[in-house]
């Protein structure tokens, strides 16, 4: 018994008394791979909300402004489909590009573009 | 570029009169490292990053559909914004492995699951949304929320700059590309 014990929560003294044994061995908070779940929870909801709120203002100035205080539920919603509208107009721009690079073939087009866009 | 700039400061402070913790102290420099994916120099770096790796998509022969090569081009795009990421965060690895590294991953699928009761860090009505918002960024599916969220600001912020950069290189081109005139104007001071 004392080794499938010492298996899962070593640092648990031996000291202690047999029948706290039980409740010596649950996962306890240390940094083992299972998280202490509900100290965690009191301590992260702050975390969250403020994390949350910072994600509010990264968010197109047009939903921020109506919003005021949104509920974090749907702000996760709407910066889900922001993401995913932004990858869309990446895609989008990415076909333009494509389309536009087969087309030119000279080069003297390209080096010019490539100065007017870098720094001189 | 202005408005950015003064968004990260009031962001900043906000900050700043919180307890100063480790953890907040690291996600202030997570707040400025964000802030610099709004600045023109950055945006500048990128473009010229992602016109290189244009040419060299365009020289290989390797993508003949159209479709191809509008894959391609965004791959080289995600690449090039990976790398100007500097590797500080965890979508930006994540798209530079994900051209070697898919076969190894593949191999690695069958880790034993951690008990319910650890896996659940926020409440059930987030969690849902966590997992869809994870899904959307790469490398981050199985990431808690707090770590998930400065994932997310940060590749938002990327994405925004890659719109910019990418929209600007598109009307250039397609200027060029209606009037292949040698003489250019000259070019109009960049107002980002």
């Amino acid at each position: 018994m004392g080794g499938k014990h010492r298996r899962i929560g070593g640092e648990v003294g031996w000291r202690v008394g047999s029948s706290s044994f039980a409740t010596a061995f649950r996962p306890f908070p240390s940094r083992s791979r299972f998280k202490m779940s509900s100290r965690r929870n009191r301590v992260s909801e702050e975390e969250i909300n403020e994390l949350i709120s910072k994600l509010q203002s990264l968010l197109p100035e047009t939903r921020r402004r109506g919003a005021g205080r949104a509920s974090a539920a749907k702000l996760l919603k709407e910066t889900c489909s922001y993401i995913r509208s932004l990858n869309r107009e990446v895609d989008d721009l990415s076909d333009r590009l494509s389309g536009l690079m087969a087309t030119l073939d000279s080069n003297s087009a390209e080096a010019e573009i490539i100065r007017s866009l870098l720094p001189s | 570029m202005a408005d950015g700039e003064m968004t990260a400061k009031e962001r900043k402070r906000k900050r700043g009169t919180e307890s100063s913790s480790s953890s907040s102290a690291a996600a202030a420099a997570a707040e400025e490292e964000e802030a610099k994916w709004r600045t023109e120099g950055e945006q500048r770096t990128y473009s010229s990053r992602l016109i290189a790796a244009l040419r060299r998509v365009r020289s290989s022969a390797a993508a003949p559909t159209d479709r191809a090569r509008s894959r391609a081009l965004r791959e080289a795009a995600d690449r090039a914004l990976a790398v100007s990421a500097r590797g500080r965060t965890r979508w930006s690895r994540a798209i530079l492995l994900s051209g070697k590294a898919r076969s190894l991953k593949r191999s690695r699928v069958l880790r034993p699951k951690p008990p319910a009761a650890a896996s659940k860090s926020s409440r059930p009505p987030l969690e849902k949304k966590t997992r869809v918002l994870g899904r959307l960024v790469p490398g981050c599916r199985k990431l808690p929320l707090p770590s998930l969220l400065e994932e997310v600001s940060d590749y938002i912020a990327a994405l925004q700059m890659q719109v910019r950069a990418m929209s600007a290189i598109t009307e250039v081109l397609s200027a060029a590309n209606a009037a292949p005139s040698p003489p250019p104007p000259p070019p109009p001071p960049q107002t980002m």
